[in-house]
Order: structure tokens, then sequence, then C-alpha cells
């Protein structure tokens, strides 16, 4: 399995408080990945450095085939490569419908001037109604997202990163606040999207991780503390130390 | 979905014709053309008004859509004032300088007429140069071009500037007010070359029209107005109700959230602030010729801070809602100023309008910002849209859910 993406030891510091400590992870192709770890692990951290949010004081984050440095690009420009990111809190644009915020994310052209003379073509409309589909959200593509419920907002999200069609998914914490039943339909849609795709799921939720079924990065203090199947962290008397043991 | 521009936007339409009848109504109650039920002066004040209500729109668009309070707009505005005035400062004193030296007993060369125009116009500010920036001030192609150029070219500058350090909000607001304040103060030097405090006037007079009655001049500069508003109105509506529209409201909501869907946002908010900035320089090089007088007092910071204040009374986020904003308010504002509004005797204390309007206009901007938050504008939603939820999406159902500490979104 080729390598999409390799983090190798980055260390951030945030007024001397260090919150990711010379972490390094690599994250193959299509591959599905959880992220565990107690609060202030550096769970979403990792994500802002490889999104480009926040820069690391020191390291190297690789991306792609071509391997290309994602420390001197841009987080609009990081996700023209390919990286797309759901936050812990839903983000939808709660003014706009559901098809505008779809269409938003939809993958085309990102420059003003392209965005200014776009036109709905019969491909685009086709390609909405199928995400749409995908997340169970058909019947409410005219409604305010501001309207949904905060499980279909977090589908929505879901389904603006599938639209955005990236090699790498950053799925922050998406069960959170969700109804058992929504749970299953999420976990359904992201080992769905992990087939053709990288994605990395930061979750608390060990129900949730063990559904997923994947490779499980456990990180303490800002660095890796165990990896591999669920199974075999949990017995991890490290990882029981600070983190199950609490 | 395909529907056309019109049918999605029905409010165009019903602007295009509000406009379209007020702006026959006034030609036919004016002096010349129809039957003099309004003044010269009034059609002046009218034509002036729909410049404002152009910059007003171009300021919701700004502020309202994208989301940057600019507090710097009438600078632009200003500066296209400046440009139109230059020409037909120069033109003017041109036709006059060659008439009087046409009986002098050798004909005049060509630098001594320029020297003559230069005495003519410099000479309030003791001087008899023309200063560089006046190169073009002698065709009107040129600096109609400038109109566009010099306006254009600052907010592209210093938008360039300022969004790419990424200052935003409040921050944002000051460095538009400090840069109008700037200019203005800049101007207010004599050796600026635009006549320091003096300005430029006589701008109602214009070149080769000495025989128009200015009753005519009001009602073609009045339509001019009318057709630059309608414009406007067609150009901003398309802007902001397709994708474009789209993506800039989104910035004005949540501006990393659109980073991180891959979209540069400095560029989008760079291109509305320019392109906001072009049409309110446009809006000004209609307005001071209507008004015959432009000196660096506009573009003091308070006018930019009036516009704010239009938009918000008319309703941000709908152009109709600015331009009813800027047209109410300014309207009301010279009917008290211009004393016409009578006196109120307490008994104990008058209250002079003239005085107390100031007091009366921020008094009715906080009760619209407390109580009516949409504005003027927001009357049109009671008769058109239905009440929807306003839920907010949060971390768990409601609040006594499990909720996380950690991680900002």
């Amino acid at each position: 399995m080729s390598t999409l993406l390799e983090v190798s030891g980055v260390s951030v510091t945030f007024d001397g408080f260090r919150a990711i400590n010379n972490l390094s992870i690599s994250i193959g192709q299509a591959e599905l990945r959880a992220v565990i770890g107690p609060n202030g692990a550096g769970k979403t951290t990792f994500m802002d450095i490889i999104t480009g949010k926040t820069k690391p004081d020191e390291g190297r984050v690789i991306w792609g085939p071509r391997s290309i440095s994602l420390l001197d690009l841009s987080e609009s420009q990081i996700a023209r490569q390919g990286i797309g990111r759901k936050f812990q809190k839903p983000t939808v644009f709660e003014a706009q419908t559901v098809r505008e915020n779809l269409a938003m994310a939809l993958k085309n052209p990102r420059g003003p001037f392209d965005v200014l003379f776009y036109r709905k073509s019969r491909a685009t409309a086709a390609r909405i109604d199928e995400i749409a589909e995908e997340i169970g959200l058909t019947e409410d593509l005219p409604r305010r997202a501001g309207e949904l419920s905060h499980g279909q907002k977090q589908w929505l999200e879901i389904g603006m990163l599938l639209a955005q069609d990236p090699q790498l998914l950053l799925v922050d914490e998406p069960a959170a606040g969700m109804t058992p039943a929504e749970r299953e339909h999420t976990t359904a849609l992201l080992v769905r999207a992990a087939q053709t795709r990288a994605v990395v799921v930061v979750e608390h939720d060990m129900e949730f991780v063990r559904r997923l079924n994947c490779k499980v990065t456990v990180l303490h203090e800002g660095s890796v503390l165990a990896e591999g199947s669920l199974d075999h962290v949990t017995k991890n008397q490290d990882v029981i130390d600070v983190y199950l043991g609490r | 979905m395909n529907r056309s521009f019109i049918a999605r936007n029905p409010s165009v339409l019903w602007f295009l014709l509000a406009l379209s009848v007020f702006t026959v109504a006034v030609t036919l109650m004016s002096e010349v053309t129809g039957v003099g039920l309004i003044s010269t002066s009034f059609v002046k004040t009218l034509g002036k008004t729909l410049c404002l209500c152009l910059i007003a729109i171009a300021m919701d668009v700004v502020w309202g859509y994208c989301g940057i309070l600019s507090l710097g707009h009438f600078a632009f505005f200003g500066l296209g004032g400046y440009a139109i005035g230059m020409w037909l400062m120069y033109a003017r004193t041109e036709l006059i300088v060659v008439e009087s030296l046409a009986n002098a007993p050798l004909p005049p060369t060509e630098t001594e007429v320029t020297d003559a125009i230069a005495t003519q116009i410099f000479g309030v500010v003791g001087s008899s140069e023309f200063p560089l920036i006046w190169a073009f001030s002698h065709s009107l192609t040129l600096q109609l071009l400038m109109v566009v150029l010099v306006p254009g070219l600052l907010a592209l500058v210093f938008g360039w500037l300022a969004f790419r350090s990424r200052v935003t909000g409040v921050y944002l607001s000051i460095l538009t007010q400090a840069m109008t304040l700037a200019l203005s103060l800049y101007l207010f030097q004599n050796d600026s070359g635009l006549r320091g405090n003096n300005g430029l006037s006589g701008l109602q007079n214009i070149p080769g029209l000495d025989a128009v009655p200015q009753s005519v001049i009001s009602i073609a500069f009045f339509w001019a107005s009318a057709l630059a508003l309608g414009l406007g109105y067609v150009l901003f509506a398309w802007i902001v109700s397709g994708k474009m529209g789209s993506v800039i409201r989104a910035i004005r909501d949540n501006e990393s959230r659109v980073r991180f869907l891959g979209y540069h946002v400095e560029s989008y908010k760079l291109f509305v602030f320019t392109l906001t900035a072009i049409v309110a320089a446009i809006a000004g090089a209609l307005y001071y010729p209507q008004a015959g007088i432009i000196n660096p007092a506009e573009i003091a910071p308070i006018a930019s801070i009036y516009l704010a204040v239009w938009v918000a009374i008319g309703g941000r986020g709908r152009l109709y809602g600015a331009v009813i904003g800027a047209a109410f308010v300014s309207l009301l504002s010279s009917w008290f100023t211009g004393g016409s509004a009578p006196a109120v005797n307490l008994g104990f204390y008058t209250i002079n309008w003239t005085d107390w309007w100031l007091v009366l206009l921020g008094l009715s901007f906080v009760a619209v910002t407390l109580f009516f938050p949409k504005g003027i504008g927001g009357l049109f939603d009671l008769i058109v849209l239905k009440p929807v939820a306003d839920r907010q999406g949060d971390y768990g159902p409601d609040k006594g859910a499990w909720r996380r500490e950690e991680g900002e979104p």
C-alpha cells in the first residue's frame, strides 16, 4: 500500500504548551484510520496541521505521489490538493439551502471568475442528487441548512466532503450527539467512502471505533502511544493507563 | 432549476419597474419637460439621491453580503467625483481663457493658454502650475478612465494588503476609516494639487453647454443617475444571486470553513471590495456634477459612517433595502437639516431640527439595530416569506446533552 500522507517528526508549541510532540503518522492510499486519545492529546491540532490551519514549529508533512510539502501551502491550496475536513461542530452554511451548500463544495474550479461565470449543468445537478441520495437528504435539498436536525447537518457536512471529491477525508468526531440509528448510518457512509479514498476519523467513542473496524492510532500528549487493531491497542498497558483506565 | 435570471430574482423586475415609474414621474413634473411641480434644485437633489442609492447597494454587497464593514467607501465616491471634476474645471476654464485671449493683438501660444488656465484654477492656493496629477485633465476620455482606474487601483492595493494579512472585523473597519481619513487630510493640504480645502467648484457648468439651461442639464443627469442605478442594481443582483453570491455569503458567515472548501477567500474579498469601489466611484462621478462642488470634507470618515447607517436602516443583505435606506434617510436628512422641518416648541425648550436631527438619526439607528435587525426592507418579508425556524447547530441535540469541551471547530 503506497503512502498518501506522511507526517514525520512534527512538533507544535502553544505558549509553552507542547500540543504536538515529535508526531509521526503515515496514511495509505485507501485506508480507514481511527485516531483516538484523551482530551488534550492533540487530535484536533493534528488535523489543524494537515489542513494548514496551524503551522508546526518543526517536522515535515508530505503529501501525495508527487511528495509535495503541505507546510508551504495555504488552507485553500491544501483543500484543492484533495484534503477535505469535517469539523467537530457541524459547520454548514445555515442561511443557505442544502443544494447551495453541496453546489459550493462540488469539485469545480475555485477562482473568483470561474465562480462568477459558473453555469449550472445537468451533470453537476445529477452529481448533487447522487450525493443527496447517499447522505439521505434528497427530500431536503431545497430546505435551508439551518432547519436541519443536528444529525442531518453532520451528514450534510459529510456530503459536502464527498462533493469535494478529496483523496483524504479528515473527520472530527462525526458521531457526536447522534442517535444510535444515525450513528449506524454514519459508520456505513464512512466505510463506503474509505473504499476509494483515505479516511481519518478522530473519535472519542470506543463503540463507534469498534464498528469502523479499522486500524487505530492512539495519541497521548501529542505523540503516538500505540497503533494497530482496536483489540491490540486496548490490550496495551500504556493505553490502559493513560486513557482507558481513567 | 434553469429558470431565467429574472424569474429567480423577481425583486429585480419590481425594482426596475419602480425606478422607471419614478424617473418618468419626476420628468413629467419637472420644469422643462413637465408641468413644473418640481423645481430644478429638487430634481438635482433627487438625482443626487439616486447616486447615493447606487453607492448604498455597493455598500450592501460589500457589507451585507460579504461581511466586510468598510467605513471607507466614500473615499472611492469622492475620488470618482474629483476625477470628473478635474476635467470639468479644466475644460470650462480653458473655454473662458481662450475667449478672453482671443481679443489679444497676438494669438496666444499653447503654453500661454495652459499657464492662464493653471493661474485661473490654482490661483486660489497660490500656485500657477499644473501638478502632475492633472496630466490627463484636458481629455474627457482619459479622465473618465481615471474615474474607474484610480479608485479601483486604490481599492485593489489597499484590499490586497489588508486581506492577505487576514485583517477582519472591527480592525478592518478601522483600517478603512483610517484610509479615508488619511486621504481627506491629504487633500486638505494646498499642495496636494487638488486645491486644498477649496476643492473643485463650478462643476454644474458643463463645458460647451453654457447655452443649455440648468433645468435641462439637471434632467439629463437625473436620467443618467437613474440609468446607472438600474444597471448597477442588475449587475449586483446577478453577482449575488448565483454561485458567486453563495460563496460570498458563505465567507460572511464562516470564512475559515470556506477556506477549507478550497476557495481562496482573499481573492473573493478583493474582487468584491474592488468592484464595489469602482461602482462607488461611478456614483461619485455622477453625483458631483449635480452637487456643483467637491471638497475634501466630502470624504471624511463621517460620510462613510452615514453610508453604513443608511444600509443598516434600509436592511442589510437585500439590495432594495439599501436603496430604500439611502433614499429615505438622505431625503429625510436634507428635509430636517434644510430647515423645512417645523421646530417643536415644548414650552421650556424649542427643538430645532437642524440641531437635533443627528440625535434623532442616532436614536433611530439604535432602535433599528435592536428591534428591526432586518431594517425597513424586512417589512417585505411580512408579505412574501413565511417564518422559518431559526435553529442553530450545537454539539448535542440540546443543551442538556453530552457536550464536548475540547477544540474550536
